[in-house]
């Protein structure tokens, strides 16, 4: 069968300036190096053994959304990257790395789903990482998701937030807070508190009501909590998924060692998946450590313990079914399900499950960076998670109008793929939810 | 009805009684009745003419009786059955079915002539 | 003729097939290991047996992941091509009197109508993978020359036994090629993509250690 052609092409700053510096000289000794430095056995492996049987295409939902479209199945996409850089040991032209790189960025959100099909127990997602740090070090990358990793490394966040407007976000949800709990308090770096409280800088940019509401959720459940004031404080990860491992381990030291200076118990994240992948799998190890330092706790494990322990209990549940969004990175990796479930089945009167779900569910296809390549590759992600908009339509069907989604990019994703296919469904974090529906026993009367 | 079954069993008597005739005669496969349950074809093999084209004139390697002290063969009677001594079933010394292989196929090997793999004499 | 042919195959050629089999193996293993414990050691560090046994035992099973499930017609024919794949070289009855003979090793031996079965079975399951590679497109477009090789020398010796024992076309031209492609599937077991047989139970046991250690979630 003849190859299909490449005629997706995005033009996508970020790529075209990329790839116009490049040469063939250029590409070959990056990609020799990365190959012999970067990469060992594993990937020897995986390119050596792959027996090029397919089974992992039904995996994917580009794969399923695209009808069965070869080359967006995972081994379709290796074959069309990194094979052939293994086997032309690196002397690609510029045209295949931007290929190359619009398929690695975009085309595949490192969500792992395909490793529940490989019989040979292949990661695709770690191939396509490996893709993505060869583009990297060529200076290929989508001008969106580059940006962000250039605030990471200048102001060790990711969205360009300043100290003092850090700061500043606080203290501003802190007295808007106090209106309907006059006692409460962000406690600012307050040493040997047991917990410190971090979230991914677009909380304080643009979503600073989850600020208020994690607050007031602490301090109805009596947490002896805090948060920095200085860097370290932004949990989240671009660098990550950009390929730039360098920055990723400098951001991760700094967010341990911001939860070291403070001697803390624990670190508390908020309702993301990417920054708990960063912490518990890949940030870690290229810093040495086989887990944390400091033991990190996602806010889906947070709650489950609050509901559990009764130090939050439900005034109301939430009427009518609702579904669960599982976010690749908490569940498939971390298996957090089942106290995702008890959250759940806590906070509303009926779930109803989508499927797959649990550690088969379908990414939500803005993951593992995609989303953060920015608006010139909105489409793809939308166009290719219909597979998720099907699961939508189901549940939506047998009367959900309300889906809890415990992670940023799931909800960044999800919200595009609802509203273009208008599917008129809700999207709430946890943290949404509990706040609006707990007791408050701390609050003024009304 | 009545008349065609005696008539087939003195059909059958006869050929029966007529076989070890034919064996006498000439050889010409290796159908060692001690073999209940063979799973090929029996070996082709004519005697004679086996021994004519190798000029064999002694009887043994193939006729023997036991092995001397130097591990040469001893002479043996061909009146006797090879599954006189070697066993079918796993005993001592060699079992029926890789004296037969061995004896032919080493041989064979050894002079670079006649049959040495397993179609070749087991012909279907 | 025939005699000198069948020697060198069944003799010399032999020898070396299963010399660069068996040395061509470890090589590849422990060049792999030593590898690995330059570039991927924290994949050393966190592969288990227990979680890698698991996963193992978990894919064992026909139709045990979601992945054999959600494709079964290639769930059952992979399972029936490989069982058949391993068991009729080793325990075919022809097979069975060489070990004897050239090893002084005997094992029990298949019923000759259940190895011919099987034989049948291990091509009609190359037919069934080479189909996909024509018809079905996430497979035709993955599919390259070192695939299509790869397949024909596996099968290549079930059809040339098949042949031979059944005595079709010329029997001697038969048994040689059927020896020499046999020679051939063994020798390139370590340097193809055969060597899937060799270290796809590590890649197996380190994913599923992967899963089931780090990211709490079993891997099936
Ligand atoms: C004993 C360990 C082995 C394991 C775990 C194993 C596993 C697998 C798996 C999972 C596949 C993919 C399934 C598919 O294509 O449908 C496969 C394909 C294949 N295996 Fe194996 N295998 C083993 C041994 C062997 C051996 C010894 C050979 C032959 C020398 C072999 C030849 C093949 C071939 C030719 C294919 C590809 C079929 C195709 O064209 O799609 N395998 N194997
Ligand atoms: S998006 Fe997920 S399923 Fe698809 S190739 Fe990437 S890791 Fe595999
Ligand atoms: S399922 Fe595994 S072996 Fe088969 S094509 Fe996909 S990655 Fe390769």
């Amino acid at each position: 069968m003849k190859k299909p052609v490449f005629d997706r092409k995005i033009e996508d700053i970020g790529l075209e300036t990329g790839t116009s510096r490049l040469t063939p000289e250029k590409i070959q000794e990056t990609i020799q190096n990365v190959l012999a430095s970067e990469t060992g056995a594993k990937l020897k492996v995986y390119h050596d053994t792959c027996v090029r049987c397919g089974l992992c295409s039904k995996a994917c939902h580009y794969y399923v959304s695209h009808d069965g479209d070869p080359t967006y199945s995972p081994v379709g996409k290796v074959v069309q990257t990194m094979a052939v850089m293994i086997d032309k040991k690196g002397k690609v032209d510029a045209d295949f790395i931007y290929r190359a790189a619009q398929i690695a960025y975009t085309e595949c959100n490192l969500c792992r789903r395909c490793i529940h099909y490989c019989p040979l127990g292949i990661d695709t997602g770690y191939i396509m990482s490996m893709v993505r740090r060869i583009c990297h070090k060529l200076g290929v990358t989508p001008q969106y998701i580059q940006d962000t990793a250039h605030s990471h490394s200048a102001t060790m966040n990711q969205m360009w937030v300043k100290d003092d407007e850090w700061i500043d976000s606080l203290l501003w949800q802190e007295e808007e807070a106090r209106d309907e709990f006059p006692d409460m308090r962000i406690p600012l770096d307050k040493e040997g508190a047991d917990i410190m409280y971090s979230v991914i800088a677009p909380e304080p940019k643009f979503r600073t009501h989850l600020i208020y509401q994690a607050g007031a959720i602490m301090h109805e459940a009596g947490a002896d909590w805090t948060m920095p004031t200085l860097h370290g404080w932004d949990n989240s990860d671009m660098a990550m998924f950009s390929g730039d491992f360098e920055i990723m381990g400098r951001l991760k030291r700094d967010h341990f060692e911001r939860a070291q200076k403070l001697k803390v118990n624990r670190i508390v994240m908020g309702e993301c998946g990417h920054a708990f992948r960063s912490v518990y799998d890949q940030g870690n190890r290229w810093l040495g450590w086989a887990d944390y330092p400091v033991e990190v706790v996602h806010s889906v494990e947070y709650f489950a313990d609050l509901l559990r322990t009764g130090k939050i209990k439900m005034a109301q549940k939430v009427k009518g079914p609702i579904t669960i969004q599982d976010p690749c990175n908490i569940i498939r990796g971390r298996g957090l399900m089942e106290d995702l479930r008890y959250v759940a089945h806590a906070i509303a009167d009926e779930v109803i499950e989508m499927t797959p779900s649990l550690e088969h569910n379908y990414c939500c296809a803005a993951g593992g960076g995609v989303i953060n390549c920015g608006p010139p590759f909105k489409n793809v992600r939308v166009n290719g998670n219909k597979a998720k908009a099907d699961q939508l339509r189901r549940v939506k069907e047998q009367g959900v109008d309300l889906c809890l989604c415990p992670c940023h990019n799931c909800h960044g994703g999800l919200e595009d793929i609802i509203h273009s296919n208008e599917l008129g469904i809700d999207l709430k974090f946890i943290g949404d939810i509990i706040y609006a529906n707990m007791v408050k026993t701390k609050a003024v009367e009304e | 009805m009545k008349k065609i079954i005696p008539a087939l069993l003195a059909m059958v008597l006869v050929l029966v009684f007529m076989l070890p005739a034919f064996g006498q005669e000439d050889i010409v496969e290796l159908k060692d009745p001690a073999f209940t349950a063979p799973k090929r074809p029996a070996a082709v093999f004519k005697h004679d003419e086996h021994n004519e084209l190798a000029q064999i004139d002694d009887c043994t390697p193939c006729h023997h009786e036991d092995v001397d002290e130097e591990g040469q063969f001893i002479e043996g009677d061909p009146d006797y059955k090879c599954a006189d001594c070697h066993t079918v079933e796993k005993g001592n010394g060699t079992p029926l079915q890789l004296a037969y292989h061995k004896m032919c196929i080493d041989c064979h090997t050894e002079k670079k002539a006649g049959p040495v793999a397993c179609g070749q004499c087991h012909v279907k | 003729m025939f005699n000198e042919i069948y020697e060198l195959v069944t003799g010399p050629l032999a020898w070396i097939g299963w010399g660069i089999f068996l040395l061509g193996s470890v090589y590849k293993l422990a060049s792999l290991w030593s590898l690995a414990k330059k570039k991927d050691t924290s994949s050393i560090y966190y592969t288990k047996a227990k979680f890698g046994l698991r996963s193992i035992a978990q894919w064992s099973l026909p139709f045990g992941t979601l992945g054999w499930r959600e494709t079964p017609s290639v769930t059952v024919v992979t399972f029936v091509f490989h069982i058949c794949l391993i068991l009729v070289p080793i325990f075919l009855s022809a097979h069975v009197i060489l070990w004897e003979e050239w090893f002084g090793v005997s094992i029990p031996a298949l019923p000759n109508h259940v190895a011919d079965v099987m034989t049948l079975l291990v091509i009609a399951g190359g037919t069934f993978f080479a189909w996909r590679r024509f018809s079905v497109p996430e497979v035709a477009f993955v599919t390259s020359g070192h695939d299509w090789f790869v397949l024909g020398v596996v099968v290549a010796p079930f059809l040339t036994g098949f042949l031979a024992y059944h005595q079709i076309f010329n029997y001697e031209v038969m048994i040689v090629l059927h020896v020499i492609t046999g020679i051939a599937w063994l020798a390139l077991i370590p340097f193809t993509r055969l060597s899937h047989m060799l270290v796809s139970w590590y890649s197996r046991a380190y994913i599923g250690s992967e899963f089931q250690g780090v990211r709490h979630c079993k891997d099936w």
